[in-house]
């Protein structure tokens, strides 16, 4: 179902059937003033055709100029910014590698550490100490001096024997 | 629809330049944009009557069409399918500047109020120039009788009268069903009648 504006402008373009056209113009209160308001309407068009349809575009080589100009500006822009998207993951992933080689090379290394060797003197020592049948009371400390860092103090007690090459290093 | 070409250009299909120009040839894109451009530029002075702004909206307007062309699928006219972009672009500009203006320029609600779909001709009570208008005072009450329409009015008037296009293509322009282009086309023919009256009947 049309409205009235919609059978309005049909019939002002003319774009009514025949059918149509009698029935609308039956349902006008007065058609010689709608006629009148069809004229006026055609006028109308006609006149801003003509006052508005000669519009000139000035510089038009620049203008197309331009427009290529912002095409290949877009062009650079878009490349770029595919560029930034590219280095992006392979900014992390070189991270993550690098990341990785260090906790395998940390892995390996702390492996492959064996601590200092052990001076055979101590080793007696605690062997010594170990032994509960020819020491059994035997407690042996090892610390370092509070007021010299440097030194380091071997207390003993309770051993039977001290090894034969004891000497103080 | 005429279309601004030279004999050569003409020879080239406008389907033909739209698939090269979206195979990334720029050289068919500046044919259609040679083609196109002063109805673009003359459509957007009517909407927005401002010279660097119709230059600057053009500009966006094939801008944007370039990096879209990959989209037209060739159902409608490249001239429809740019002018959608066309209306768009420049009915987006209209809305934002009234925004920025606080609102006030167009008011449809006001225009509906003011006009009587029956209403008889009658011609204005203002007092007619003596003599014929200069064309430049024409042009200022053309302007500012259009400017008092809604982008979307604007947008139909001048479409219909203008660059005579069918409801339909003008409905496809603005993704908008042919009822609502009729409908607009009746306030807008109303509102630009009781303003021009007097300029029309006498010039």
């Amino acid at each position: 179902m049309k409205t009235f504006e919609e059978k309005w402008t049909a019939w002002l373009d003319e774009k009514l059937s025949d059918k149509e056209l009698a029935e609308f113009e039956a349902s006008l209160p007065d058609l010689a003033a709608a006629q009148a308001e069809k004229r006026g309407a055609r006028k109308l068009g006609a006149f801003l055709k003509e006052q508005l349809g000669a519009q000139i575009l000035g510089n038009e080589e620049f203008f197309n100029h331009q427009i290529h100009e912002r095409i290949a500006r877009d062009k650079e822009d878009r490349h770029r910014s595919r560029s930034i998207r590219w280095t992006i993951p392979r900014l992390v992933w070189a991270g993550a590698t690098a990341l990785a080689l260090f906790l395998v090379t940390t892995v390996v290394l702390m492996t492959q550490h064996q601590p200092g060797e052990q001076s055979e003197y101590l080793t007696q020592i605690l062997n010594s100490r170990v032994d509960p049948a020819a020491n059994p009371n035997a407690t042996i400390y090892i610390f370092e001096s509070k007021n010299d860092n440097k030194v380091t103090v071997l207390w003993t007690e309770g051993l039977q024997s001290l090894p034969a090459d004891y000497a103080a290093k | 629809m005429e279309t601004e070409t030279t004999p050569a250009q003409a020879d080239v299909s406008e389907l033909d330049l739209v698939r090269r120009c979206q195979a990334g040839q720029t050289d068919a894109f500046d044919q259609l944009v040679t083609r196109y451009r002063t109805r673009v530029f003359a459509m957007i002075y009517n909407m927005v009557h401002n010279e660097q702004d119709a230059w600057d909206l053009a500009q966006e307007s094939f801008v944007k069409a370039w990096k879209s062309i990959g989209r037209f699928k060739g159902k409608s006219s490249f001239y429809t399918w740019i002018y959608r972009i066309v209306m768009n672009v420049t009915i987006d500009w209209l809305r934002k500047r009234q925004i920025k203006a606080g609102g006030a320029e167009f008011d449809d609600a006001i225009q509906l109020k003011e006009i009587d779909p029956a209403s008889k001709t009658v011609p204005k009570a203002d007092p007619l120039p003596h003599q014929r208008m200069e064309q430049k005072e024409v042009r200022d009450r053309i302007d500012h009788a259009i400017s008092q329409l809604s982008p979307e009015h604007r947008a139909v008037i001048l479409m219909k009268e203008i660059e005579e296009m069918q409801y339909h293509e003008i409905a496809e322009t603005l993704g908008c069903s042919i009822g609502t282009v009729m409908s607009r086309l009746f306030y807008a023919r109303k509102k630009l009648q009781n303003s021009l009256r007097d300029v029309y009947e006498n010039v």
